[in-house]
């Protein structure tokens, strides 16, 4: 093949196209990009989505361009999830391989080239949800790892740290029942929804707690009254901004 | 006890996976398709019960992907994903469970092409072999193997050029004949190295096609005959029915099309009376369940 240049991979030597040359994957890469991305996790009822609404209103108001993503949004893979959660088809393999493709397509479509347009990019939920996920549904945690090798480093992970029991409260008083997935009921960890969620729930508790000094997650204290959560937040976030070149604003 | 390429999947279990995995692989064109439609009726008139299966059967998937497919907008690190979900679940909840029933499994490509495609799409080759770890070790690979030059004949004379069989995505800026060369040339280079990583058995897919498939018949032979076991592989036939019905239902649920006259991708035990080494399949067919799913569709 004339069109290409290649490059070696420990004994393989790839042949890949000069413009795909770009695409080439780095663990976790570094951002070099303009833009900055931040990122909320925490259990469900950890109260994440709020403080992440309550920035992203701040970040417009000060005029930022700002996009947000949330967890399991793809428009060309979310159909499919759907299916598997309804008709209860997945395996933890499967279940996190397709949210993984969801993630990948973001990614690819938004995250990366908002970066690299200037944006400042939220995201509710990121690769930290999976890996406390899928681990705690048995998956080996450095496959998980290297499965979401291709995404972007974020400039802050917050991590809404709340214990087990406020989380369940929050979650309890807020709706009733809890769904199949959610709740771990394909792990047969319990045949009560409620004490499977709390088991399940508390897997991941223990996968984030595990995160935060792998990752360098910060960590808020989410049982804090929500004003003071968002303070620490924006005061953070504000740091980053500062440092950033290039940001593009809203026009 | 059968082996995967490194790890191993949650609830996973290797033992007792008694039939035979046997992979046929190579590039568009090659004709892997036609030599599985020969080698199927083959074995079951030997008396085996043969379940084929390929690239986005999947009910969980296989409908996403041909969507993503058809928009304009599916990414690389995506399609490579999308595919990787294919592949697992059709593995998990097909072959396994027909291996587990004695089945002889053919499979029209396997995690070969998808590394090749990913590679070739400038994924990281570490990245997707990690992926594909969990995949099971086959019995048997069989590489058809194609010159590119040797291949656009086929191509053009048959379907004609398709935007993802010639690579459009990975080489935009050309039409879809120079695309295609480019595209069918890198992905031999990578069949080729992976021919060597994983021990292929070549076979000149040039030839006349009874000319290869007389070739892919002696060698399923020589697999078939090197396995010493010749009982039943389960003392509980409960236990069996119970597995050949899973991967029945599976099937059911596949909305794959594959021709007029099979339009379902549904295994079929064997009717045959001749027995080599594989046990009597005909007495455990749930057939009726198999098929009434289907006739409701």
């Amino acid at each position: 093949m004339n069109t290409g240049n290649s490059a070696r991979f420990g004994p393989f030597e790839v042949v890949i196209p000069p413009e795909l040359s770009s695409l080439r994957q780095r663990r976790f890469s570094e951002p070099e990009f303009p833009g900055r991305l931040f990122v909320v996790e925490g259990v469900d009822g950890s109260g994440k989505s709020t403080q992440i609404s309550l920035l992203h209103k701040w970040l417009e108001s000060k005029g930022y361009g700002v996009v947000f993503s949330t967890w399991n949004s793809s428009e060309l893979v979310k159909d499919t999830t759907k299916l598997g959660k309804k008709k209860k088809m997945l395996s933890p393999a499967t279940f996190s391989l397709i949210h993984a493709t969801d993630f990948a397509d973001r990614v690819e479509r938004n995250i990366l080239p908002l970066l690299k347009a200037g944006a400042v990019v939220l995201c509710d939920r990121y690769i930290y949800t999976a890996f406390a996920r899928d681990v705690a549904r048995g998956m080996d945690r450095h496959w998980v790892r290297d499965l979401y090798s291709f995404s972007a480093k974020p400039a802050v992970a917050f991590y809404f740290r709340v214990p087990l029991e406020t989380a369940i409260g929050r979650l309890t008083t807020a709706r009733d029942g809890f769904k199949f997935y959610e709740a771990g009921l394909d792990l047969g960890l319990s045949d009560d929804p409620t004490e499977s969620f709390r088991l399940f729930q508390g897997r991941i508790l223990d996968e984030y707690e595990r995160m935060i000094p792998e990752f360098g997650l910060t960590v808020i204290d989410a049982t804090l009254p929500v004003e003071v959560q968002q303070a620490q937040v924006r005061q953070i976030v504000q740091t980053h901004l500062d440092r950033a070149r290039n940001l593009r604003v809203r026009p | 006890m059968r082996q995967t390429y490194g790890k191993t999947l949650p609830g996973m279990n290797l033992s007792d996976l008694a039939g035979k995995l046997i992979v046929v692989e190579g590039t568009d064109g090659a004709g892997r398709t036609t030599q599985i439609n020969m080698l199927r009726p083959w074995l079951e008139q030997q008396g085996h019960a043969v379940l084929d299966t390929g690239m986005t059967r999947s009910p969980l998937v296989g409908e996403g992907i041909r969507r993503a497919k058809e928009s304009n907008n599916l990414g690389r690190v995506t399609q490579s994903l999308f595919y990787a979900t294919d592949f697992i679940d059709r593995m998990e909840n097909e072959v396994m469970p027909a291996l587990r029933a004695g089945f002889i499994v053919l499979t029209d490509r396997y995690i070969f092409s998808l590394m090749a495609r990913a590679i070739v799409r400038g994924m990281n080759p570490a990245w997707i072999r990690g992926i594909y770890s969990a995949a099971l070790v086959p019995d048997a690979v069989f590489y058809l193997r194609l010159d590119v030059e040797q291949l656009i004949p086929r191509v053009i004379f048959s379907r004609g050029f398709d935007y993802w069989e010639s690579g459009m995505d990975v080489f935009p800026g050309q039409d879809m004949f120079e695309s295609f060369r480019s595209y069918q040339s890198a992905l031999l280079a990578e069949f080729d190295r992976l021919s060597v990583e994983f021990s292929f058995e070549t076979v000149d897919a040039s030839a006349d096609a009874k000319v290869v498939f007389a070739q892919l018949q002696a060698k399923i032979q020589a697999v078939l005959d090197g396995d010493s076991r010749r009982q039943p592989l389960f003392a509980d036939e409960a236990v069996r029915r119970e597995y050949i019905h899973k991967v029945f239902e599976y099937a059911a649920a596949s909305t794959m099309r594959r021709s007029a006259d099979q339009p379902f991708a549904q295994p079929r035990a064997s009717t045959g009376t001749e027995h080599s080494w594989a046990f009597h399949s005909n007495a455990a067919v749930p057939s009726l369940h198999a098929r009434s799913t289907l006739d409701r569709k």
